[in-house]
């Protein structure tokens, strides 16, 4: 036993290595520069003056305050709609054959999309002088395309929203589909004999069944889109930005100064990110311990 | 209490070349514990579902206390069923389960309360209301599913494979219990089951059912006495059979002529089979009997405790005999003895 041990360690021991190096070697360079330590610039220092800038001075609170309330605004929304539209999806069409095979080709195909793609997509339909305005436009429903409701690069950033709605619901539904298949319809069959609506069976009986299931695929749906950037770099308007957007453009800033506030937000992201990452195993091994 | 009707109920699925429940007529009478007995396909899960309604008939009809059901949805039946493996709503504690279906019917949370702590004191667990599905053992779990099927006063209670998941001594139990509950409660039920034992022991009525056809609805006693088929007579543990050629007033075998008191011989096809239990078959090494007596050879004698079984060979025909151990001959392997087969109790049928 205690061979076997050893083995597995010794073999497992290079990838982990390169996935400490490259992870926590790419955060302590960060946490380093955040802290001020640039002797490229001839900083050695050591302080907490990008994390204060950054929270609390006038040049950039306002920014930050902003876009981390847009971050969660987008995060939130977006997995509790693709959560909803996955849910309904997944119920309504896991009984006939052909919506089932449809409609998981169009999710299969969907999930390993770069973001990138659904962005533009996103762009290509719903901007103002995307399809649908100009679809509209045509049944004369609209006067003109630059009627239709501001939805892409918008301050509300309905236009991300909808990326990730559109690119997240497929993972919750291939999750789902998983999870109802397992569970068999043999519980609700049993609340129907013993009295239960429809509406009853899916509030009693459907939803605390998938309940675990969707919560914590909801979290790591969260984390990622709370961290990604591509999305709203290309979605989004400069006011109010997201969060990892600022970053980024604090990294691109020729001013070296920015650099340490650019990688103080990053921590700060991560750090929001790992939260709720850690959350997410907490919940799942205190479930696995349950059962 | 609920008479039930069932009326040539028919079902096919796509892909099997034979109906899943072919054209079964049942009448059950109020209060009466009833039998769905078979090997494993032959039908029994999929005529409890449509009795439940979620599964509609291809043709015939289900009638309860004289009216059709086949409208009323699932959940307005009343027609209550419990799973083979209880499905016990992991997410709630015993008492919510329990007290599902009222909670499903707007009841009161004090009735309910109250009714919950009655239902598991009839059951015999007055105690273990707030622990959770995970925390029970399979006898608990069952008998916590029979509560919750039992608080709305089912019209109809159907159980499938009640006792299969359970071990031996737990299964004598909790068929006391199941018999004791409906009886007080004079529900009537309905439980399927492949064990004939477990038939035999806990229902009023047998319904044999072999690939979806009907075989025998009647009491115990007659699939031992008076088994419709040689299946069904095999399936009830028979294993002497005759072969017979009809004649005038006796039947033709290999070992010689047969006669019966049966009273039903206009029925019989000309080529038909005679079967005996065991019990019912006497040897003897001198000849003391009048008729349907026959020479043979003791090929195995097998002792197993108060009853000792032989073995025993006629021409070409092999029998099994049955014997109370307890003051009988020294009867040994290779003796030849006079074998009689008592003619009330051979029992003459259709192939
Ligand atoms: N939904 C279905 N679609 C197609 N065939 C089905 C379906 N349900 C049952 N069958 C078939 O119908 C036949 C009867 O099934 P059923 O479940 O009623 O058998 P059973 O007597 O309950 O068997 P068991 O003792 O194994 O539970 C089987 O051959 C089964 O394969
Ligand atoms: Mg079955």
């Amino acid at each position: 036993m205690g061979g076997d041990k050893t083995k597995i360690i010794l073999s497992i021991t290079p990838p982990l290595l390169i996935i400490i190096l490259l992870f926590y070697g790419g955060i302590f360079y960060g946490l380093v520069q955040s802290l001020g330590y640039q002797p490229a610039i001839g900083k050695y220092e050591i302080n907490l003056d990008a994390y204060y800038n950054i929270l609390f001075s006038e040049r950039y609170a306002k920014l930050f305050w902003t876009g981390l309330a847009l971050n969660l605004w987008v995060s939130f929304v977006s997995t509790f709609l693709a959560a909803v539209l996955a849910l309904f999806a997944a119920l309504a069409i896991r009984k006939t054959f052909f919506g089932k095979t449809v409609c998981n080709f169009i999710y299969s195909l969907n999930l390993p999309m770069p973001h990138l793609v659904v962005a533009v997509g996103i762009i290509f339909v719903f901007s103002q002088s995307g399809l649908l305005a100009r679809m509209l436009a045509q049944l004369n429903i609209i006067a003109s395309p630059g009627d239709f409701p501001v939805l892409v690069k918008d301050k509300y950033g309905v236009g991300i929203i909808l990326a990730y709605i559109w690119k997240e619901s497929a993972f919750f539904f291939i999750i789902l589909m998983s999870v109802l298949q397992s569970l068999g319809e043999n519980f609700e069959e049993l609340a129907q004999s013993l009295g239960a609506n429809r509406w009853q069976r899916f509030r009693y009986v459907i939803l605390p069944l998938v309940m675990p299931s969707l919560f914590s695929a909801s979290i790591i749906v969260f984390a990622f889109s709370f961290g990604a950037y591509e999305v709203p770099a290309l979605l989004g308007v400069i006011y109010p930005q997201m969060l990892p957007v600022m970053a980024f453009e604090f990294f691109l800033n020729p001013d070296l100064n920015a650099r340490s506030e650019g990688m103080a937000l990053s921590i700060i992201i991560a750090l929001i990110v790992m939260i709720l990452v850690i959350f997410y195993f907490w919940l799942t091994q205190t479930r696995i311990r349950k059962d | 209490m609920t008479e039930v009707n069932i009326v040539n109920l028919i079902k096919n699925f796509s892909g099997m070349t034979r109906p899943a429940v072919d054209n079964i007529s049942i009448n059950i009478r109020n209060g009466e514990l009833i039998a769905l007995l078979g090997p494993s396909g032959c039908g029994k899960t999929t005529i409890l579902k449509m009795i439940t309604g979620l599964l509609t008939p291809d043709n015939g009809d289900i009638l309860l206390d004289k009216q059709s059901i086949l409208s009323v949805p699932t959940e307005k039946r009343n027609v209550v069923m419990v799973f083979q493996n209880y499905l016990l709503f992991p997410y709630m504690n015993v008492n919510e389960n329990v007290g599902f279906s009222l909670k499903m019917k707007g009841d009161d949370p004090k009735i309910i309360n109250k009714r919950v702590q009655e239902m598991l004191e009839l059951v015999k667990l007055p105690d273990i209301g707030e622990r959770r599905p995970k925390q029970l053992s399979g006898g608990q779990q069952q008998r916590v599913a029979l509560a919750r099927a039992l608080i709305a006063n089912p019209r109809l209670l159907l159980l499938d494979e009640p006792l299969s998941n359970l071990d031996a001594h737990l299964r004598d139990e909790m068929r006391e219990l199941i018999t004791s509950i409906q009886k007080k409660l004079e529900v009537t039920c309905m439980f399927v089951t492949h064990d004939q034992e477990e038939a035999v022991l806990l229902a009023d009525k047998i319904a044999l059912i072999f690939d979806g056809k009907l075989q025998n609805f009647a009491e115990p006693k007659e699939f031992y006495e008076k088994p419709i088929n040689v299946s069904a007579a095999k399936f009830f543990g028979g294993v002497n059979f005759i072969e017979l050629n009809k004649n005038a007033n006796y039947f033709h075998s290999s070992i010689g002529n047969i006669t019966s008191n049966q009273t039903n011989i206009n029925e019989l096809n000309t080529k038909c089979i005679a079967t005996i239990r065991p019990e019912n078959i006497k040897i003897s090494k001198e000849n003391i009997y009048q008729d349907n007596f026959f020479k043979g050879k003791i090929k195995s004698v097998i002792f197993s405790g108060t009853h000792t079984r032989y073995k025993i060979v006629i021409n070409n025909l092999n029998l099994e005999c049955s014997l109370q151990s307890l003051g009988i001959q020294n009867i040994k392997k290779e003796d030849e003895v006079f074998v009689n087969l008592p003619k009330d109790k051979i029992w003459i049928m259709n192939e």
